[in-house]
């Protein structure tokens, strides 16, 4: 493994969440918080005002009238959507290039990652999980580890494929064993040196079910089942393949069985193309 | 011309300067088919085995479910003058991901579905290549009926 200056220095030079969307977040995960409160916070700025309108009339919410103001969308879309469009613009910055090191094209770990928060909160509206905009930001957030990752994996890629293909191992287990540190134990440092709340930390670090699976944590469950719903079903997939543990406890954690979860995969079909238009208006 | 064949999603072609082609099959199922005497094929990109699962959804998208997708993939070549019999018809993708047993096998299940629909109608593959933890690329060119796959890791091959 390189020096840990020089992965240190790697997420340095990654863009940290901007303030406006931990704002946000925590109020919209205050039961008791002002919405007005979380209206104003977007209101006073502009460039957010400007991309959410933009992406409140892409094709993905199919609306026959043209949404022209913040007020409309929050009327219209409700304010939980647009707190998940907030997070989602903010989140965006480090996800948009490629990850060469995983065989990933540009934009390719983007739509995974606006897909795994879109299956995160449909499945916690499912099983009526109160956490929402919690999943959805895990869910946007938990292969940010990749971003950093990427270039140390490039030149060691060969070994890491050998011992998923030879050895039995999980990709994440190779990586580990390879580069010293997973993409999951880093996307937990980054959420941690990010500030985020205790509480995001631990479901971005449990989501991915690492050092030993965690089953009684049903916000990290439900991340976890979204992600396996995107590797199935290709989204982000690169040269790690399909190559993660499927951890069945995380389904019955949540009182799901097979046919919910291939509901659930159902359910995002009939979507996807409505994600492509999404991400296309960032 | 490059057509792309999305998740949940059937292209047939009869249009010599056009190439189809479906990217990262997971667990998903790649039906490729092609008559190459009057040069028309197809490509279907199923997610599911059985429509029963959602009838609503299969009348909305056939292409999402294996049992609703083939018979239109099938009968969208036959339009435009494929015959069955003279068809090269290729399986693709139908990977899991690690651990996953038994009914829970997507991948597996989308594979037996695509099986026991051409067994019950006499279809024979040509070329199989499914399974495994790889997420797989395959593109059919119209006018030479050539088709290549390239597997997660590997090179692209054609068949």
């Amino acid at each position: 493994m390189n020096a840990v200056s020089e992965l240190i220095r790697e997420i340095d030079s990654l863009q940290p969440m901007p303030q406006i969307a931990q704002q946000v977040l925590a109020l919209a995960e205050d039961p008791k918080a002002d919405t007005e409160k979380i209206a104003r916070l977007i209101y006073f700025d502009p460039y957010i005002t400007a991309d959410l309108l933009k992406m409140c009339n892409s094709a993905y919410f199919a609306r026959s009238r043209t949404i022209d103001s913040l007020h409309d969308a929050i009327n219209i879309l409700g304010l939980d959507r647009i707190v998940d469009l907030v997070v989602m613009k903010c989140g965006s910055s480090n996800f948009k290039g490629g990850q060469k090191g995983y065989g990933l094209d540009e934009g390719l770990l983007w739509k995974k990652a606006v897909s795994c928060a879109i299956i995160a909160r449909d499945l916690a509206m499912r099983i009526r999980l109160a956490e929402r905009h919690l999943v959805f930001t895990a869910g946007l957030l938990r292969d940010i580890g990749k971003v950093v990752l990427s270039r140390f994996v490039a030149d060691r890629m060969e070994r890491i494929q050998r011992l998923v293909a030879e050895d039995g191992y999980s990709f994440r287990e190779a990586e580990k064993k390879v580069l010293g540190v997973d993409q999951s134990e880093l996307a937990g440092i980054i959420a941690k040196k990010w500030g985020f709340s205790p509480r995001l930390q631990a479901v971005i670090r449990n989501s991915h079910m690492a050092g030993g699976a965690v089953f009684s944590d049903d916000a990290a469950n439900v991340v976890y089942v979204a992600d396996q719903v995107c590797i199935m079903l290709g989204i982000g997939v690169g040269l790690d393949g399909l190559a993660y543990r499927f951890h069945r406890e995380a389904l019955g954690a949540l009182g799901l069985s097979a046919r919910d979860l291939q509901e659930i995969i159902a359910d995002f079909g009939d979507r996807i193309r409505e994600v492509e238009d999404l991400i296309g208006s960032f | 011309m490059k057509v792309i064949v999305g998740v949940s999603d059937m292209k047939v072609s009869s249009k010599p300067g056009e190439e189809l082609i479906t990217y990262s099959l997971g667990s998903c199922i790649g039906v490729v088919i092609y008559d190459p005497a009057v040069r028309v094929g197809g490509i279907l990109h199923y997610m599911l085995p059985e429509s029963s699962l959602d009838q609503e959804k299969a009348k909305r998208n056939p292409f999402m479910f294996a049992d609703t997708g083939i018979p239109a993939l099938f009968r969208a070549t036959y339009t435009l003058g494929a015959k069955k019999q003279r068809m090269k018809v290729v399986i693709v993708g139908g990977a899991q991901i690690l651990d996953q047993q038994g009914f829970f096998n997507i991948g597996k299940r989308n594979h037996m579905a695509v099986k026991k629909m051409f067994f019950r109608n006499n279809v024979i593959a040509s070329h199989e290549d499914v399974g495994g933890c790889v997420n797989r690329t395959v593109r059919l060119n119209i006018l030479s009926g050539d088709i290549h796959i390239k597997v997660g890791g590997e090179g692209e091959k054609k068949l």
